[in-house]
């Protein structure tokens, strides 16, 4: 039993990491019209960034605080510089995202090297809840995730920007009519999601090391978690990283470990062929066809 | 609709943007008028062309280039081989893959099980690493017709994800992590296979026969039929086209190129393994074709030549060449969507329409 609730415990903060990405890509690809398939890279550039920061000698949460900065900055140049000039063609800037992901990962590699990374454990403290060892950053991880969901919830279904959001996706000429300005919301949207893959990959390598190499890794994950919760719903891709995390964190545990990675690929193959607009409704996305 | 329509790889007219099928050199003719004329020409251009390129090709192993560029030269041939698949599946269908390197394993798998498990060899093989990949292509092409655009090609993203993580827990089957080894051809009618010159050649005849099966299915009806899905799903549809056989059609063909990519490259490693086959490379492929151009008959060899030689030409560590394709993509993307091919045919075009103006070759009036 207690190894049960210390396996919930654990696949808690891994799946908090997978909803900060699911969440950024839900984001960009639903309501920005966005594939970004760099996601995952820009979410690696997080963790190197915490990493070197921290490395400078700077405080854990102050790095992270920068590393977010470096990735929304990076969003920032990479939605100016490159998506705008295909939204027209979502197919070309899909691809054009893979060119981009393996620029910024070998770009990674130039400028360090291709090894694990890892910091030291930022907060240190180990909690025991009735014979259930909690390291005290895994739950600070899901509560900084747990305020980040909240703010992005809010913020799309309750806030004016979230309502303009919304009615520029589902029409865009009629919004851009009613004073919305489409192009800026956009762009914000792309820095917004970058952003959140920055926090991500910071939180991520505060649990446990990571590699340039992650991207790939991790972009699966966050495509299934954004479709199987519908694109555009942030509710969705929580409920959906969460049952991820707990697939992972049981099988782990008690299936067959080596299988793991391919339980969300099946997983997310079978709810696109059943379910192509997610197990939850959100957008198509604005130009998928 | 996602690039500029170009004529030279389709002669005859096709499901043009108006809706109307369009037959025949002549209505081609009189749409395009100059153009439709540089195309007639195009066709004693196009066998030139491809002479020239055969010829090269075929004599590189005689300018005694060394082994290393050899070895550059077959890999690009079998890559090459896959790619022409892959542009028939995109460039003509319209649907893209980011998972293709799972059909390559598909066909280099079924090879080197076959002949680890049962002891057959490379002929024995060939076909059924074709048949096989052919039919993998088919059941990883069946969501393509309930899901569209980008939702597909995360379908065969992990599709790719998935092959790799079962060949990895395949144990002795597939050889887990470590992959399995392969034999050598050895000796058929007096050529030994394992000398460098002769697979060259071997990879360099399917090269060619690949070439020559994508010039025909792009030219054919069935070519048109899938330019016409391309361009437009619905009025494909209500002229009676056959939507869903046709999209299956297109994935086995895929699939098949795959697998001989797939034996060929397993006979020239002699050894493979789950990561060959896994999203990087998968990734390559899809840079490869969209850099070459998927529509053009030489776009996928333009493709896998400049990937493969880039390094090895200009000098650089394979980070640095990995840096510079990334770059070279977003530069063809941006500037030249129909691919480095396209460019070429453009700038030939400008210059042969110029100088039959200056010299008068051609009267200019239709």
């Amino acid at each position: 039993m207690e190894i049960l609730i210390q396996q919930l415990v654990n696949s808690l903060s891994v799946a908090s990491v997978t909803i900060l990405i699911g969440m950024g890509i839900t984001l960009i690809f639903g309501l920005a019209g966005i594939v970004n398939f760099a996601h995952g890279e820009f979410l690696m550039i997080g963790g190197i960034a915490t990493w070197f920061f921290v490395g400078l000698g700077l405080n854990f949460f102050a790095a992270v605080v920068l590393a977010m900065g470096v990735v929304g900055a990076l969003g920032f140049v990479a939605e100016r510089g490159l998506f705008r000039f295909t939204l027209d063609r979502p197919m070309n800037g899909f691809i054009m995202s893979i060119g981009i992901s393996v620029i910024l990962q070998h770009v990674v590699i130039r400028i360090f090297n291709e090894f694990q990374k890892s910091i030291p454990d930022p907060v240190g403290a180990v909690w025991v809840v009735g014979g259930v060892h909690i390291m005290a950053m895994r739950a600070v991880v899901v509560a900084i995730t747990a305020v980040v969901v909240a703010i992005t919830y809010f913020g799309i279904s309750r806030s004016r920007y979230g309502m303009a959001l919304r009615a520029s996706v589902s029409d865009q000429s009629t919004a851009e009519l009613m004073g919305v300005p489409v192009r800026r919301y956009v762009t914000g949207v792309f820095v917004y999601g970058s952003i959140l893959a920055g926090l991500g990959g910071a939180l991520m390598v505060a649990l446990f090391p990571i590699t340039p190499f992650v991207g790939s890794v991790v972009i699966t994950r966050g495509f299934v978690v954004s479709l199987m919760g519908g694109l555009g719903n942030v509710y969705g891709a929580v409920v959906a990283g969460l049952v991820l995390g707990l697939v992972d964190g049981l099988s782990a545990g008690y299936g067959y470990p080596e299988w793991t990675d391919a339980y969300s690929l099946i997983i997310m193959i079978v709810i696109l062929i059943v379910r192509p607009q997610g197990l939850l409704s959100g957008t198509l996305g604005p130009k998928a066809s | 609709m996602e690039y500029r329509e170009l004529e030279v790889s389709t002669p005859n007219g096709e499901l043009g943007k108006s809706g109307r099928l369009a037959k025949g050199k002549t209505s081609k003719e009189q749409n395009h008028g100059l153009k439709g004329r540089l195309v007639a020409h195009g066709r004693l251009e196009q066998i030139i062309v491809a002479v020239a390129i055969v010829v090269a090709m075929a004599a590189l192993p005689s300018l005694h280039i060394g082994y290393r560029f050899l070895s550059i030269a077959i890999t690009t041939g079998y890559t090459a081989i896959a790619l022409y698949g892959l542009g028939l599946q995109f460039g003509q269908a319209g649907i893209m893959s980011v998972g293709h390197a799972a059909m390559i394993g598909i066909g280099a798998y079924v090879a080197a099980m076959l002949f680890v498990h049962f002891g057959i060899g490379f002929w024995g093989a060939l076909p059924a690493s074709i048949i096989v990949a052919a039919i993998a292509g088919g059941l990883v092409g069946l969501p393509s017709l309930r899901v569209a655009g980008q939702h597909y090609i995360i379908i065969t993203f992990c599709f790719c994800a998935l092959l790799v993580v079962c060949l990895t827990n395949g144990g002795g089957l597939t050889g887990a992590a470590t992959g399995l080894d392969v034999g050598s051809i050895g000796r058929v009618f007096g050529v030994n296979f394992d000398k460098l010159d002769n697979y060259y050649y071997l990879v360099l005849s399917a090269l060619a026969l690949s070439l020559a099966i994508f010039y025909a299915i792009a030219n054919s009806s069935y070519g048109r039929t899938l330019r016409a899905i391309r361009e437009n799903e619905q009025l494909a549809q209500a002229i009676g086209i056959n939507i869903d056989l046709q999209k299956i059609g297109v994935f086995m063909v895929s699939g098949a190129f795959a697998g001989a990519a797939g034996i060929l490259q397993a006979y020239y490693l002699r050894h493979i393994s789950p990561t060959l086959y896994g999203a990087f490379p998968s990734l390559y492929l899809a840079l490869m074709v969209m850099l070459g151009g998927a529509r053009l008959i030489y776009g996928p060899l333009i493709g896998a030549i400049i990937v493969n030689f880039l390094p090895e030409v200009m000098n650089l560590n394979p980070v640095d060449s990995r840096i510079a394709y990334g770059v070279a993509l977003l530069v063809v993307i941006l500037l030249l969507p129909g691919g480095v091919s396209a460019g070429l045919l453009d700038i030939y075009r400008w210059l042969t329409v110029r100088s039959h103006a200056l010299f008068g070759k051609t009267s200019l009036a239709p």
